[in-house]
């Protein structure tokens, strides 16, 4: 990384933003690749299951809540950074928190995620499915952009925010358009 | 240089999802979820908590004689009281007798050996049909969607007790009038009431129930599509049916013109599964 000493604020603004400009290709390129892949291999159906749970559907949708659960402790953990609860001094640990809450839900979302991929595929038979499909795509493609935008400098101020709110949002529609859909439609147990 | 964790995060991550979508490939279909099998409908049926002897022609007031399915033979008497009229006067008028009653071996509780009943469920959100031949039945529940189920078995005395994969469950009674029941499937539970089909002079492609098997793209498909009496029709197709849990996906349009669909470039050919004749049996 070459080392910059900051300019004055006006300067950088617009070279800030431009640095946005490849890691969002790149979120891009993710989130089609996904969608091509999903819609044009054709699914095969179930593939992964974990013993003591009743059916793959409830592995599913257990590991998505644990995610989106994670998912709320890093919103949690970013508003104590970002100063935004009143009364509450950030501790030294907050930015660790946000860091593995964040590996955690990511790495509970993939294998969900490539079941669905894989096994299901990109469908449209119903609004739901459509939905979370598309908010699939755009999750990972939203979260790859938060990865490579974190390391960079220069940044405008509201960037990493909007990222992690959009990556958030984009996690708890696909929570509600699956698992909630799933836990309501067979009951909630494993 | 300091590491950039957060890109380790993300090709960690894509690593993980790599590892599980080999790991998926490598699987035989069907074994993947061996273990959990069998277990996603049997858990909403718990949660359905109806047992069939109250809900299976829950809509009559002759609940009395409903519990007579489930315990008694006396199914010439039970076939009839459930809700019609036309098909039995004498044992509905003495619904608190039915269940100790003999069967009355009258033209109420007659049970054809050939016959098709095809229908929507109550509320109209999918339909079923079901074709008996001589002893063997076949029935096929599908919404149109994601809900679809084939179910075989035996038919005797007027009543059909069948199972399909993951659970499904097909219970009915069924006369010269209607079959009524209930049916489960991929989570949902229909009641049933669906009216005889009288078979149609002339017509190559009569009301009923159509299947069709392909091969497409390396995977086995299997379509079934229900045509209604009116003319209308709620067909769904499995993927890779022998699989554990095949996704299904509604089916595209049967021509009845020419008993064949179009399905990614495949044309699929349709039989009919008539109970009358036994073809498909």
């Amino acid at each position: 990384m070459t080392a910059q000493p900051d300019a004055p604020a006006p300067e950088r603004v617009s070279l800030g933003i431009g640095k946005l400009i490849v890691p969002s290709l790149i979120g891009g390129l993710v989130a089609l690749t996904l969608g091509v892949y999903g819609r044009l291999h054709h699914p095969t159906g179930v593939v992964v299951n974990i013993a003591g749970f009743t059916s793959a559907g409830y592995v599913k949708s257990w590991l998505a809540t644990v995610a989106t659960l994670f998912a709320i402790v890093q919103v949690g953990s970013a508003l104590v950074m970002y100063g935004k609860i009143p009364r509450v001094r950030a501790p030294s640990w907050i930015g660790t928190l946000h860091q593995w809450s964040g590996r955690i839900a990511f790495l509970s979302a993939v294998p969900v995620a490539v079941d669905c991929l894989y096994g299901l595929g990109f469908q449209t038979y119903s609004t739901r499915v459509l939905i979370h499909s598309l908010l699939g795509c755009a999750f990972f493609g939203a979260f790859s952009i938060k990865m490579l935008i974190l390391p960079k400098r220069g940044l405008p101020g509201w960037t990493l925010p909007l990222a992690g709110a959009v990556v958030f949002t984009l996690l708890v529609g696909l929570w509600f358009t699956s698992a909630f859909w799933f836990f309501s439609t067979f009951g909630v147990h494993r | 240089m300091r590491l950039n964790t957060p890109l380790v995060t993300l090709l960690g991550g894509a690593a993980v999802g790599v590892g599980v979508l080999v790991a998926s490939m490598l699987q035989p279909s069907g074994t993947a979820s061996a273990s959990g099998s069998g277990a996603t409908a049997p858990a909403p049926a718990t949660t359905v908590t109806v047992p069939l002897t109250s809900s299976a022609p829950a809509t009559t007031p002759a609940t009395t004689s409903t519990t007579a399915p489930a315990t008694a033979p006396a199914t010439a008497s039970t076939t009839a009281p459930a809700s019609v009229p036309t098909t039995a006067s004498a044992s509905a008028s003495a619904p608190g007798t039915s269940p100790a009653a003999v069967p009355t071996a009258t033209a109420s509780g007659y049970a054809p050996p050939k016959a098709d009943y095809v229908g929507r469920v109550e509320g109209g959100g999918a339909a079923v049909a079901i074709s008996v031949h001589k002893g063997k039945a076949v029935a096929y529940l599908c919404d149109g969607h994601a809900v679809a189920a084939w179910y075989r078995g035996t038919a005797a005395g007027g009543k059909l007790d069948l199972t399909g994969k993951n659970g499904a469950r097909l219970r009915l009674n069924y006369g010269s009038g209607k079959a009524e029941g209930l049916v489960m499937a991929d989570g949902v539970q229909y009641n049933f009431s669906v009216s005889l089909v009288h078979p149609a002079s002339g017509a190559t492609r009569p009301p009923g129930l159509y299947e069709a098997t392909a091969v497409v793209h390396g995977i086995g498909i299997k379509a079934g599509w229900i045509v209604l009496p009116d003319g209308s029709q709620i067909g769904s197709v499995e993927y890779d049916p022998l699989s554990a849990i095949p996704p299904t996906a509604q089916a595209p349009v049967l021509d009845l013109a020419t008993g064949t669909a179009q399905y990614d470039g495949v044309t699929l050919v349709a039989s009919l599964i008539s109970g009358l004749t036994g073809s498909g049996f």
